[in-house]
């Protein structure tokens, strides 16, 4: 059984090809203006870097913001599921999902067989999401790369608020007129954010093994900061940003195995 | 193929021409010498009607999200109140109101009808202080009953005392400021219409423990809506005991709201008034809601039966009492309200959690959506502690924020993507047909 | 000269346990300054008020919607990050809703041998809410001794409405230093004063102010006064922004704050004949709270009143986030004072405060009110 997965997420679609359980291919491309069109080219990419046809693919389910738009799709599960499946898929350890992307934050409780049994998104008031390092690290003045490099050479920690980012914003330019070290700024604002999203994970519970996913996952200062606030150590699947395309091919899989 | 027959309500005409006739009435009052009074949908609405038969009011709460359909004229109320300095995440029931009366525009056409008095019931923070600022902003008397006095429960001689003496307290201040002399038959009658009003809907909503549910969320929000105006007059609970016969009449005939019944939920709290759709998107998953302790018990008054199942509370009437003077009917008026389901959690969020898996169990219920209603503290007042409770016990829950009566506080796509989530989570997928 | 108070409120934890192990009895923790303490001190306890520590915290979001003030997420993270660990008791006395969930998550989530809710009337401007807080005060008391399985006497309790009377009368002392042209106490002083007078025993609390009012009456301190102002609001024990006011030109030199003179304003007469009607009295005559000041406004007046006998150049009105209580009051408030020839700045707080842009606000009201000076 062939199926594929499609995730069309805000920024990027990605799609990957799925055979009996193992990864055969994955292409992405940049959703820009026209995210069917960029769909339909990392299909194109995934199948000719599997060598297969159109033909082969026995069913195609989409994912991420924009599923209900991908072209091929048969159907469509929510990211939530479709992290759940994807995440346990490579670690079936996994217990507790945490996604966090550039505008949404989202904690996923799940069992061995990658099912959800609960889940919570970030609230209006307690926010904390990638875009908001984006903007610090803008008003720093330091690369996003470094951002998160240069917080884990801090040890200070500085408490910041951030319940309100509005708020939060305020309180790093305070923070740099007093002349206080770039480093330590960057890993005030990531304890900031991370506390936010412990906060919400806390809904649904900590429960190891922890995962990881999304866009800050590559930011290492995050990671350290969310690492602290858990007390535990998350695991961050490779290519993480796959999964939701993962999770999509296991669910058509499934869904497909009686026909 | 649909699995259920269905058709709509006979008296749905009948529930819209009696909320409509209730807004007219309270406009036209003094045309006819009558007395207007506004307060909230807790008030102890019998009492004034001992003033007459030509005692007329409007409710802020409901009259708030009446304005809240109405999302341009929402918009409009909210920015006025808004430019006299009033925080956003007020009530947005009274900030609705408030916008109405700064605008003078009355939500059902002409002025904003001056009131010729406030009365009202205190239990959240903001209901004493939402007519405290009407009065001084009209220069209208104002009297406010506190009934915040403890759980039921635990009610003893004192705390009901407390009540009982402010209402009669009211009365003679009614009498001194309307110049009226008081009718206990009336205030008599009023009681009794209440009890048998907000017992029967309590009775409508056991019949929707039927499987197919006879009546569905959205429609039951026109329905109960007729006791949070006026459950101490007779139109209402003859209405009730008339649309309670033709409930019965669906059941027996398994008549469904939703033809597709598939999975049975309930909410929690006011919904997002200006967002009903999310009912309706609800049901192309062949999910319904078949209630909330909200629509259950805002005016729903219940009791626990020598079975353990809950049930409408027996009225006075029922057991052959039989109410002869104003203390009487004052004492039963107090303590038939502070048995109210939705007064309980002000005062511990278990009392609400132990009502909602009640509802769960005996509903037969698949699962739970709470709307995390930023426009009401008084409601969303230990909700978190209930999301607890409920997950606790494996019943599958899930939560979306809004406000009942800010339309600018709710994210219709956002909502909608939860809803896909939770639904995957139940096994359900849309209906494409 | 203030550092005893300042330790105290610092170091509450550790004198709460010391007090513990010294008296060999238990402290009872409250929420909202509605509780009535006497009974408490007269049962043999001690009865703590719960602050927030001021730190953001990321435990209280499953049990607390993020629409409720901060200030009663901060108080519940206290208790679930075990901190208060040898409270054995809790207590509150109805107000507002926010805090109530603090008091519902804490006796669910944090291990109490005791918690009593007592429903403390919110119409207090009716007769009939007299006998009626007598009779739940009579519950509470039936209910402590069941607890503590020791008799409460009538005697215990006048000992100890006296004790805290005292105590007001201290405070008093210090805050009609205020009314000076030149006080010999600052805000930051004056609010560490009170704000441990809720976290201490009465006896030792009262101890201290006696033995530093005679040197204050003589103080003289090396600073300017500046513009004289109040601070009005909800709960507010926020020391750096307090002293960073005080260092922009400026002197806090009165309040209308439930950590500060709503707690201690008035004393308990004894003209009842009955020492539990008299305690219901005090608690029900005190400075109200918004929640519980309708249908007439009497805060208002109580407000103007304080600010003329301290003459004040002008009046902070400060809120804790989302807090709807002071909310329902804010703007009307703000006009009463404006129209009493009191200008006013209105500033949103939460458990910490970005001191950079408060102080350009700040600045920039002082500088407003001198100019109305000149002109």
């Amino acid at each position: 059984m062939i199926t594929a997965g499609i995730d069309m997420g805000a920024k990027f679609i990605k799609v990957l090809l799925l055979k009996d359980g193992e990864i055969m291919a994955k292409a992405q491309e940049m959703a820009g203006f026209e995210p069917v069109e960029a769909a339909e080219k990392a299909f194109s990419k995934a199948l000719s870097e599997s060598r297969l046809s159109k033909e082969d693919v026995n069913a195609i389910f989409a994912t991420g913001a924009g599923r209900k738009a991908a072209p091929f799709a048969q159907d469509s599960i929510t990211e939530v599921g479709a992290a759940a499946r994807g995440v346990t898929h490579s670690h079936p350890s996994v217990r507790t999902i945490i996604e966090v992307g550039a505008e949404e934050g989202r904690a996923v409780k799940c069992n061995e067989q990658g099912k959800v049994e609960d889940f919570a998104i970030n609230e209006k008031c307690a926010a904390g999401a990638g875009s908001f390092t984006e903007a610090m690290s803008r008003a720093l003045e330091v690369p996003l790369d470094e951002f998160g490099r240069i917080s884990l050479t801090s040890s200070k920690s500085i408490p910041m608020n951030a319940q309100c980012a509005v708020f939060a914003e305020s309180e790093v330019v305070s923070l740099v007129h007093a002349k206080t070290p770039k480093a330590d700024i960057a890993r005030a604002v990531h304890d900031a954010i991370a506390s936010r999203i412990v906060s919400m994970v806390r809904r649904v519970g900590i429960n190891n093994d922890v995962a990881l996913i999304g866009g800050v996952s590559y930011n290492p200062g995050f990671v350290d900061s969310l690492n602290r606030g858990l007390e535990t150590t998350v695991i961050i699947p490779e290519n993480a940003e796959y999964t939701g395309a993962l999770g999509a091919a296991i669910v058509a899989a499934e869904r497909n195995k009686n026909d | 193929m649909a699995e259920y027959k269905t058709e709509p309500l006979k008296c749905w005409n009948k529930a819209k021409e009696l909320r409509l006739k209730y807004y007219k009435d309270y406009q036209e009052a003094h045309k006819k010498g009558g007395i207007r009074w506004t307060g909230g949908a807790w008030a102890l609405d019998a009492v004034p009607a001992g003033l007459g038969r030509d005692v007329y009011n409007i409710t802020g709460e409901p009259y708030g999200a009446s304005i809240a359909f109405d999302k341009k004229f929402s918009l409009e109320c909210m920015e006025a109140t808004e430019a006299k300095g009033w925080a956003r995440d007020l009530c947005s029931y009274m900030r609705n109101y408030w916008g109405s009366m700064y605008l003078n525009k009355f939500a059902f056409g002409g002025e904003y009808p001056e009131p010729d008095f406030c009365y009202q019931d205190h239990i959240c923070c903001s209901h004493a202080k939402w007519y405290q600022h009407v009065a001084e902003y009209k220069k209208t008397p104002y009297f406010c009953v506190d009934v915040s006095v403890g759980p039921y429960n635990e009610l003893d001689e004192n705390r009901l005392m407390f009540v009982v003496n402010q209402l009669h307290e009211a009365i003679e201040w009614m009498e001194k400021t309307t110049g009226r002399k008081y009718q206990d038959e009336l205030l008599i009658e009023a009681v009794e219409n209440e009890c048998r009003s907000t017992s029967t809907w309590a009775e409508i909503c056991c019949l929707n423990m039927a499987k197919p549910a006879p009546l569905d969320e959205k429609t039951m929000y026109s329905l109960y809506v007729h006791g949070t105006l006026a459950k101490h007059k007779k139109e209402v609970a003859d209405f009730y005991e008339e649309l309670r016969d033709e409930v019965k009449y669906r059941v027996e005939n398994n008549i469904a709201a939703l033809p597709n019944e598939k999975c049975r939920l309930m909410s929690d709290t006011q919904p997002p008034w200006g967002f009903l759709k999310v009912f309706r998107y609800l049901e192309k998953y062949g999910a319904i809601s078949i209630g909330s302790l909200y629509t259950f018990g805002l005016i729903g008054i219940w009791e626990t039966k020598p079975d353990g199942a809950w049930g409408p509370r027996t009225t006075p009437m029922q057991k052959g009492e039989k109410i002869t003077n104003r203390d009487q009917a004052l004492r039963i008026l107090a303590d038939w309200n502070l048995s109210k389901p939705e007064w309980q959690h002000f005062y511990d969020p278990d009392l609400k959690t132990e009502m909602m898996l009640q509802i769960v169990k005996q509903w037969k219920l698949d699962g739970v959506m709470l709307h995390l209603n930023r426009g009401c503290e008084g409601l969303t007042c230990g909700i978190m502690e209930n999301r607890l409770g409920i997950a606790k016990t494996g019943t599958p829950i899930m939560t979306f924020e809004g406000n009942m009566g800010d339309e600018r506080e709710f994210d219709e796509k956002q909502v909608m993507t939860r809803i896909d989530s939770f639904m995957e989570t139940l096994g359900l997928q849309m209906m494409t047909v | 000269m203030f550092k005893q108070f300042f330790e105290w409120y610092e170091k509450r934890h550790d004198y709460a346990r010391d007090w513990i192990a010294k008296n060999n009895s238990d402290v009872v923790g409250c929420f909202c300054s509605y509780v009535p303490e006497e009974i408490i001190y007269a049962a043999g306890l001690l009865p703590v008020r719960l602050l927030g520590s001021h730190e953001p915290q990321d435990v209280t979001e499953p049990h607390i919607f993020g629409m409720f003030c901060p200030f009663c997420r901060d108080v519940l993270a206290q208790g679930l990050k075990g901190r208060c660990d040898y409270m054995k008791g809790i207590t509150i006395a109805q107000s507002c809703l926010h805090l109530r969930q603090s008091f519902t998550s804490w006796e669910n989530h944090v291990p109490v041998d005791y918690a009593y809710y007592l429903p403390m009337p919110s119409k207090v401007q009716t007769r009939h809410a007299r006998p009626y807080l007598k009779g739940e005060y009579e519950r509470y008391i039936k209910s402590l001794e069941e607890w503590t399985g020791k008799r409460i006497s009538n005697e215990a309790l006048r000992e100890s409405a006296e004790l805290h009377n005292e105590n007001r009368r201290l405070m008093h002392e210090v805050y009609d230093l205020r009314k000076d042209p030149n006080p010999s106490v600052t805000g930051s002083e004056a609010m560490v004063m009170v704000v441990s007078s809720f976290l201490v025993d009465k006896k030792d609390h009262n101890a201290e102010l006696k033995r530093i009012l005679p040197e204050l009456k003589s103080r003289t301190l090396d600073r300017e006064t500046g513009s004289r102002l109040m601070i009005v609001g909800s709960e507010n024990d926020d020391t750096k922004f307090i002293k960073m006011v005080e260092s922009v030109g400026a002197t806090i030199i009165c309040d209308d704050h439930c950590t500060g003179t709503r707690y201690f304003w008035n004393e308990t007469k004894f003209e009842n004949g009955d020492i539990l009607q008299d305690l219901a009295d005090r608690y029900i005559d005190r400075p109200a709270c918004p929640s519980k000041d309708w249908e007439e406004r009497t805060r208002f007046p109580h407000i103007l009143q304080m600010a003329k006998d301290f003459n004040i150049d002008g009046v902070i009105i400060i809120q804790q986030k989302f807090c709807d209580p002071h909310e329902n009051d804010i703007p009307i408030l703000s006009e009463y004072l404006k129209e009493n020839g009191f200008p006013t700045l209105f500033l949103e707080f939460d458990v910490t405060v970005p001191l950079g842009p408060m102080r350009v606000r700040v600045e920039a009201f002082l500088e407003m009110l001198s100019e109305e000076e000149l002109f």
